[in-house]
C-alpha cells in the first residue's frame, strides 16, 4: 500500500507539472500583452519595452520558460504583477474560503445526492423515484450563473433570508454568508450523486448476497446498508473527480456572491493577463485535485479489500 | 439583455411584480452639515495597490484621492457650466504661478502642512514624489514629467536627481520646464504627484502599497484585500471643510448587477455603473430623480481608421464611413446617456469648436463618396470591425455593421477581451478597423490630441497614435498650441486642429458617455469630482437618527 502511495505521488507531480505548463504555453499564445494590460491604454512604447525586460517578457518562451520553472522548483512562486504581492501570499489568503465553499458543496451533495439516491432506489418506479428526478433535473441542467444570480434575488434580495454576498465575521457569519454560494456550487452535484447512488444501488439490491441477506430475514433497513456500502464504492471516484469541476464552479459562484476564494482571483488574473498569479493558482488546484484523488484512491483501497490484491498488477 | 436582466425578469415573475419604488430611507432634514457617520460604497473591481506611483486603475483611484492631497486640484463641477468645472484651484499649495513663457512653475505651500503621522510636510517630500515615479519602472506616470528639465538622464539612471525640481525653501518650490507646457499644472493635480516623506518610503518599503502615509482627507483604517478597505478622516488634516463623513467603507469585487440590489436595500449609499434594467428602473420613478447626478466625464469613443491601409488611405471611404454611421442611433442604444462628437475633444475641454456640426447620418453622400473612391455595386467593400466582447460594444458594433450595409459596406465584427484588444490595437499590423476610446487624464486639450494624433507617438508596436495618422501641418499647430499660454490664441489653434482632424477622418467619430450616479437622499452636498468623479471628501450623511438604516 506503501509503494501504491509513492507511486500515486509521483504521478501527481508528473500531473501538476504537466498543468502548468500547458497554462504556461497558453499565456504565452495570448496574444495579449502583459505590460501593456498593465500599464494600461496611455502608456507609451517606451515605458512598455522598460516593463516587458523588467518581467523577462521579452526574451523568449523557452527563457521565460526555465525562468518560471527554476523559481518554482526554489519554492517561488513569483510576484503577482498587478499587486506586487507574493504569489504564494494571495493564494495562502484565499485558499482556506475556497476550500471551504469546496467542501460544503461536496457535503451537501454527498448528503442530499446520497438521501435521495437511496429513496429513489429503494422506491423504484413509485412517485417518489419520479420526484426525485424531477427535483435533480433543473440542478443539473441549469447553468451556474443562472441558479446563482437567481437564488441572490429571491433569497438574499427579496426574501432577505440570507446577505446580499460577502464573508461575513465570526462562525455563524461566516456559515450564514456560506449557504447559498455552497448550495449553488452543489446543484449540480447533488443531482448527479443522487442518480449515480440509485444506479449502483439498483445494481447492488439486485445482488446475490442481498437476496441471502434477505431470505436470512435480516430486516430491510440492515439489507440497505449492505447494499450502500458496496453502491459509494464508485461514487467515491466521482468525488475525487468532482474536485476539478468544483473549483471551475467556484470561479463563476465565487464572483457572483462576491466570496474571497481563488477562484474569483483566478478569473481576476485572467482576465489582467497576471501571469505570475495564474501559474501559481493553476500550480495549486492541479496539485491539490491530484492530492484529492490519491485520498480517494486510499480510501477506495480501505473499502474494497479486493482491490489492495489488484492494484500492483495494473 | 444581460444575463442579470433575464435572471431579473424571471425572478420578478416568480416573486411577484417588483415595480420601481423610491428611496426607502430619507434625509433627516438638517440645515447644517453633519459630521460623522458611515458611507458604504462598492466597486465591481479589486483595488491593486494604494502606492501613488502606481495606482492608475479606476478602483485605486476611490482610495487615493480620498488618501492623498496634491498641490492643485480642480474646482467643483457646477450645475450645468462644463467650463467653470475645469478651472484649477490650490490645494496644498497656497498659491502657484506659471511663467509667461510657459517653462517655469513656482509654488508655495500651505504653512502648517502635516501627514497624517503628524511630520510636517516639505516641498523636498514632493520633489521626492516625483523623482520616485521617474525611478519606478513600473510606473505609469514617469511620461507626464517627461517635460521636466533633467528627468530623461533621472529615467536613464544617468543622474539621482531631477535638476529642473528646485527646492527654494520648505515651502517654496519651482520647477523648470525644457519646453513650454502651459498643460503641465494638470500635471500635479494628479495622486502621484502627492508628497512623500522619503525615510518613510524607505521604512515600509514593499508595503507602501498597503500601508499609505496620507496627507488627504482620510487615512486607511483597514484593508482586508479583495474585501473591504476603510478609510477614516485624517485629525490632521488642515481644510475642516473636506472629510466631514466619518467612515468611508469601500467594498471591492461586487458584481454590478449585486451592487444594484444592495443600493436599493439601502446597503449602499451610492451606485454608479448602472447596468441597462436598473437603469430603466431608476429613472422610471421620479423620487430617484433628485439624486440622480449626470455628468460628462473626459471620454471619447468611436472607431478608428488605420490610415497607412488601404482602403483606409483614402480619405473618401474615411469620410464615407462617417456619414454612414448613425450616431443617433447609438446614443439610442445607451438610452440617451452620450452626446455625440463631432471631434476628437470632449465637451467643456479648451479648444472645442462647439460651432462645428457633426457628420450627419447621409447615406446618399456616404454612396456617392465610395463610388468616387472606386467602391460600387461591382466592386463592393468588405471590412472587419475588431472591437471589445463587452455586451455595449458588440450592440454598438452591430448598430454600425447595419449602417454600413445600408450603404454596401459588408462588415465582419471580431470581439477580443480588452487585454487581448488593448495589445492589438496598438500595432501597425493589427486591427485596421476598431473601436476606439479614449479617457482623459486631465482636461486639457493636449492630452486628448497629442497621444492620439502627434505623429510623434507612432511606433511600430505600441503606438498610442492607433490610427497611425501623421501630419506635419497637424504636429506643427499642436507643438505651437502647447507652448502658448494665452486661452484665447491657444484655444483658436485647438480649433484649427479639430477642424483638420474632421476633414481628415482618422476615425468615425462616435460619442462622449455620460455617467450616472445615484446616491440615496440623506447623501448631501454631493458632486461628483470634474475628472477623478467619486470623491465624498466634501460630502456629508443627513442620517435620521430613528432609522433603521443607522443600526446597521
Amino acid at each position: 500500500m506503501i509503494g501504491l502511495a509513492l507511486r500515486r505521488l509521483g504521478w501527481t507531480i508528473v500531473v501538476a507539472w504537466f498543468a502548468v505548463t500547458a497554462t504556461f504555453a497558453m499565456t504565452i499564445a495570448i496574444p495579449a500583452d502583459p505590460a501593456r494590460a498593465l500599464l494600461g491604454p496611455h502608456a507609451n512604447a517606451e515605458t512598455i519595452a522598460r516593463v516587458r525586460a523588467h518581467y523577462c517578457l521579452d526574451r523568449g518562451f523557452v527563457a521565460e520558460y526555465a525562468c518560471f520553472v527554476g523559481h518554482v522548483v526554489r519554492g517561488d512562486l513569483g510576484e503577482s504583477f498587478r499587486t506586487k504581492r507574493a504569489v504564494s501570499a494571495i493564494i495562502g489568503e484565499h485558499i482556506g474560503p475556497t476550500l471551504e465553499l469546496a467542501l460544503a458543496a461536496i457535503v451537501l451533495q454527498l448528503g442530499f445526492g446520497i438521501a435521495l439516491g437511496v429513496i429513489a432506489a429503494t422506491r423504484r418506479g413509485r412517485w417518489q423515484d419520479r420526484a426525485t428526478s424531477l427535483v435533480g433535473l433543473p440542478g443539473q441542467s441549469i447553468p451556474i450563473y443562472f441558479i446563482g444570480s437567481l437564488a441572490l434575488y429571491v433569497f438574499a434580495y427579496r426574501l432577505g433570508w440570507f446577505p446580499i454576498g460577502g464573508a461575513g465575521d465570526g462562525l455563524f457569519g461566516r456559515l450564514h454568508h456560506l449557504v447559498l454560494p455552497a448550495l449553488t456550487l452543489a446543484a449540480g452535484g447533488i443531482a448527479y450523486y443522487a442518480r449515480a447512488v440509485r444506479v449502483e444501488m439498483i445494481d447492488a439490491l439486485g445482488e446475490d448476497y442481498i437476496r441471502t441477506a434477505r431470505a436470512k430475514g435480516l430486516p430491510e433497513r440492515a439489507v440497505i446498508r449492505h447494499a450502500l456500502r458496496n453502491a459509494l464504492g464508485p461514487v467515491t471516484t466521482l468525488v475525487g473527480l468532482d474536485l476539478g469541476y468544483l473549483l471551475g464552479g467556484a470561479m463563476v459562484v465565487e464572483t457572483i456572491f462576491g466570496w474571497p476564494g481563488l477562484g474569483r482571483e483566478l478569473l481576476q488574473a485572467v482576465l489582467e493577463v497576471d501571469l505570475p498569479l495564474i501559474l501559481g493558482i493553476v500550480l495549486v488546484s492541479a496539485i491539490a485535485i491530484a492530492i484529492v484523488n490519491l485520498a480517494v484512491d486510499l480510501v477506495q483501497l480501505a473499502l474494497d479489500p479486493r482491490l489492495r490484491d489488484e492494484e500492483p498488477r495494473r | 439583455m444581460s444575463r442579470a436582466a433575464y435572471v431579473i425578469a424571471l425572478a420578478t415573475a416568480l416573486t411577484a411584480c417588483n415595480a420601481p419604488h423610491g428611496p426607502r430611507f430619507r434625509a433627516a432634514g438638517r440645515t447644517t452639515p453633519y459630521i460623522g457617520g458611515t458611507l458604504h460604497i462598492a466597486s465591481k473591481d479589486q483595488i491593486h495597490t494604494l502606492d501613488p506611483a502606481i495606482a492608475y486603475d479606476e478602483a485605486s483611484s476611490y482610495a487615493t484621492h480620498a488618501l492623498f492631497d496634491t498641490l492643485l486640484d480642480y474646482a467643483p463641477a457646477v450645475a450645468g457650466d462644463d467650463r467653470a468645472a475645469y478651472a484649477l484651484i490650490p490645494r496644498l499649495a497656497e498659491r502657484w504661478d506659471l511663467s509667461a513663457d510657459a517653462r517655469r512653475l513656482s509654488f508655495t505651500l500651505r504653512p502648517g502642512l502635516r501627514y497624517a503621522d503628524g511630520l510636517p510636510i516639505t516641498t523636498a517630500d514632493i520633489v521626492y514624489s516625483l523623482e520616485r515615479a521617474l525611478r519606478t519602472v513600473d510606473s505609469p506616470f514617469g511620461p507626464f514629467l517627461a517635460d521636466v528639465d533633467g528627468a530623461d538622464e533621472v529615467v536613464a539612471g544617468k543622474a539621482s536627481h531631477v535638476r529642473g525640481l528646485r527646492i527654494v525653501s520648505d515651502r517654496e518650490l519651482v520647477i523648470e520646464l525644457v519646453r513650454p507646457n502651459v498643460a503641465f499644472p494638470y500635471v500635479l493635480t494628479m495622486a502621484f504627484s502627492t508628497p512623500q516623506r522619503a525615510d518613510y518610503v524607505a521604512k515600509v518599503g514593499d508595503d507602501l502599497r498597503r500601508a499609505p502615509l496620507a496627507t488627504g482627507p482620510y487615512v486607511l483604517a483597514a484593508w482586508t484585500e479583495g474585501t473591504e478597505l476603510v478609510l477614516r478622516r485624517n485629525p490632521n488634516y488642515w481644510d475642516p471643510q473636506r472629510g466631514r463623513i466619518e467612515t468611508i467603507e469601500l467594498r471591492e469585487n461586487v458584481a454590478r448587477d449585486t451592487q444594484f440590489l444592495m443600493f436599493e436595500r439601502g446597503e449602499l449609499d451610492t451606485i454608479e455603473h448602472l447596468a441597462t434594467p436598473d437603469y430603466l428602473w431608476i429613472t422610471s420613478e421620479p423620487e430617484w430623480a433628485p439624486t440622480t447626478l449626470r455628468f460628462t466625464p473626459l471620454t471619447v469613443y468611436g472607431s478608428r481608421m488605420n490610415v497607412r491601409r488601404p482602403p483606409f488611405d483614402d480619405v473618401r471611404v474615411r469620410r464615407a464611413l462617417n456619414y454612414a454611421a448613425d450616431k443617433d442611433h447609438m446614443i439610442k442604444l445607451l438610452h440617451g446617456t452620450a452626446v455625440v462628437a463631432h471631434g476628437a475633444l470632449p465637451p467643456g475641454v479648451l479648444g472645442r469648436d462647439d460651432t462645428l456640426a457633426p457628420y450627419p447620418h447621409d447615406p446618399a453622400k456616404a454612396r456617392a463618396l465610395l463610388r468616387e473612391a472606386g467602391y460600387g455595386p461591382g466592386h463592393a467593400l468588405a471590412l472587419r470591425y475588431t472591437t471589445l466582447n463587452d455586451e455595449e460594444a458588440q450592440q454598438l458594433a452591430g448598430s454600425l455593421q447595419d449602417d454600413l450595409a445600408e450603404v454596401g459596406v459588408a462588415l465582419v465584427i471580431e470581439t477580443m477581451s480588452l487585454a487581448t484588444f488593448a495589445t492589438a490595437d496598438t500595432k501597425l499590423d493589427g486591427p485596421a478597423f476598431a473601436l476606439e476610446s479614449w479617457i482623459g487624464d486631465f482636461p486639457d486639450p493636449s492630452n486628448f490630441f497629442e497621444p492620439r494624433l502627434h505623429s510623434r507617438m507612432i511606433t511600430p508596436d505600441g503606438s498610442t497614435n492607433d490610427a497611425f495618422y501623421a501630419n506635419p501641418e497637424l504636429d506643427r499647430i499642436l507643438d505651437a498650441a502647447r507652448a502658448t499660454a494665452d486661452p484665447s490664441t491657444r484655444a483658436a489653434l485647438y480649433r484649427t486642429a479639430e477642424r483638420m482632424v474632421f476633414d481628415d477622418a482618422p476615425w468615425i467619430f462616435g460619442y462622449h458617455q455620460q455617467s450616472i450616479e445615484v446616491t440615496q437622499p440623506y447623501v448631501r452636498d454631493y458632486a461628483p469630482h470634474p475628472v477623478w468623479v467619486r470623491d465624498y471628501s466634501a460630502a456629508w450623511l443627513d442620517l435620521n437618527p430613528d432609522d433603521e438604516r443607522q443600526l446597521r
